[in-house]
């Protein structure tokens, strides 16, 4: 037995040599290695834990289990307060539990998208357009963490901080920042990480045999195109990254769909034959904006993570020569 | 079915509809399986989408049909003219209330099949309900209200395919898909008029 202490102790000694290392390596680490970091843990880390997420002013708290296995998203999602929402995840199929009305609503989603994987990582190349910079080390669900912050040069974009887990890299608060101002924070009041996710945690927590299923039917995205659309004063920094048909659910009309991008945010416009319907003006659901006009025998709209002036200035200057 | 069917039925929701129209549409309704169907479907996406047509499902449809039944002036000679010259006077009220009470139990049991909406009385139902069964949720009735809810996923998908899984698109695309199986308007609108002062994050979340 007492052979085993020296051993442990030295054990132990490693752990925090080594602890100290990583965590020296990782206090050199540029921003872009953060967003990096940032990037794989979402697609890797399970975590277990209670979100609050504030927007319009108003809070609401998610309680949130999240693992990965086989390649396959699991994900379990509760609303703690109001209709007490759940949502059920494996793969792409999404269930959205309404206990409420006793309904069960059926979606797909892409199997890359993650309900709390903020901004995109290492596949972003941070143009003229922004400033990336690490503040400072913050503790955040009671963990350390570093803060980094995403600058807009102008009010065409938002402007983002995001507080990543020291250890893991795992983004445990992010906040969507407009002229100084949180206008949508996401924030772990309390998480796990990297721990054994039981599959009970992602089950439902009530029988839905009884409920009204309904399926929310997904559009169906055609192949790339070519279009002659293009903005007369796109604002500084995007270009336009895709251009797809897309049949809509709601008859199959097509519906071309064209993505502008800064490389942080994303503006799509969809050009749709004029219905003679549409609600021409702004919209707004949180920090996303759209836009919508009718322009001779299209409906133009926009919609973007975007401030509104963006939105409204690319729909408004698309034309087609 | 047609739009002048699609008017009558929003009339007789609303309580717009003459009452031997309104008889009309219920026997017609009691006869016509295929009409039952579009009926259901029609008042299903009216509540599901929020229609502005002033449909609001079938809650308001039983209570239609229950005002029907507890009127007493209910125009049965108009309904069924041969059938009454040949019955006794006495007979008549109760003979066309058991019709109206047949024609709205087939009209609502029809509602409740093949809809689901009126989950406060799928008890009486629910022993002909076995497995979950899944409805395709057809485009709406609020046409612009769905293109834009379809407009926030498939951006949504887009910026995730980008790298750009934005929590911010999920959540909106979420909020649409809770505004699909919201309640009806006029169910909730005592409610949201009593706490109007206290809660309007969804007014505020859809308004400009």
């Amino acid at each position: 037995m007492a052979t085993n202490r020296p051993a442990g102790t030295v054990r132990l000694l490693l752990v925090a040599v080594l602890s100290v290392c990583s965590a020296s390596a990782f206090a050199d680490l540029a921003p872009q290695e953060w967003l990096n970091r940032m990037g794989m843990a979402v697609k890797t880390t399970n975590y277990e834990g209670t979100v609050i997420l504030i927007q319009d002013g108003s809070a609401e708290a998610l309680r949130v289990v999240h693992t990965v296995k086989d390649g396959v998203v699991h994900e379990k999602v509760v609303a703690q307060e109001g209709n007490g929402l759940e949502i059920i995840r494996k793969g792409n199929e999404v269930h959205c539990i309404l206990p409420d009305r006793q309904h069960v609503l059926v979606e797909e989603w892409d199997n890359q998208s993650t309900l709390f994987s903020t901004l995109p990582s290492s596949d972003v190349q941070f143009g003229s357009e922004y400033d990336v910079s690490i503040v400072r080390k913050e503790r955040v669900a009671g963990r350390e963490a570093m803060l980094l912050a995403i600058r807009p040069h102008d009010e065409y974009r938002y402007g983002h901080k995001i507080w990543l887990d020291y250890e893991t890299g795992f983004p445990l608060q992010t906040q969507l920042i407009s002229a100084g101002n949180a206008i949508e924070q996401v924030k772990f009041a309390e998480i796990t990480l990297n721990e054994e996710i039981a599959a009970s945690s992602l089950m439902p927590s009530m029988n839905t045999e009884n409920f009204t299923w309904l399926e929310q039917p997904s559009s169906h995205k055609g192949s790339s195109v070519e279009t002659t659309w293009q903005s007369d004063a796109l604002p500084a920094g995007f270009r336009a990254v895709s251009t797809h048909e897309e049949a809509m659910n709601d008859g199959g009309e097509m519906v071309t769909h064209i993505m502008f991008s800064d490389g942080l945010a994303n503006v799509s416009v969809f050009i749709a034959a004029n219905s003679g319907k549409l609600e021409s003006g702004p919209a707004r659901v949180g920090g996303s904006n759209s836009y919508s006009i009718t322009q001779g025998d299209y409906e133009i709209t926009g919609i973007g993570e975007v401030p509104a002036v963006t939105v409204e200035q690319i729909v408004t200057t698309m034309r087609q020569p | 079915m047609n739009e002048a069917i699609r008017m009558q039925v929003s009339a007789f929701v609303d309580g717009e509809l003459p009452s031997n129209e309104s008889e009309l549409l219920l026997r017609r309704l009691s006869q016509d399986a295929e009409l039952r169907q579009d009926v259901a479907q029609f008042l299903a996406l009216g509540r599901l989408m929020r229609a502005d047509h002033g449909l609001a499902g079938a809650d308001r449809l039983y209570e239609r049909v229950a005002a029907e039944l507890n009127n007493e002036d209910l125009p049965v000679a108009d309904i069924h003219p041969a059938e009454s010259s040949g019955q006794s006077r006495f007979m008549q009220p109760l003979v066309g209330a058991s019709i109206a009470a047949a024609v709205a139990m087939v009209a609502i049991f029809a509602l409740q099949q093949n809809t689901g909406v009126d989950e406060a009385r799928n008890a009486a139902t629910a022993a002909v309900e076995t497995a979950p069964v899944v409805n395709e949720i057809v485009p709406g009735i609020n046409v612009q209200q769905e293109r834009q809810r379809q407009y926030f996923r498939s951006h949504a998908q887009s910026a995730s395919e980008l790298g750009a899984n934005g929590m911010n698109s999920r959540v909106v695309s979420l909020q649409f898909s809770q505004e699909v199986i919201q309640p009806a308007d006029v169910e909730t609108q005592e409610d949201t008029e009593a706490s109007a002062d206290v809660d309007d994050t969804e007014e505020r979340s859809t308004q400009p």
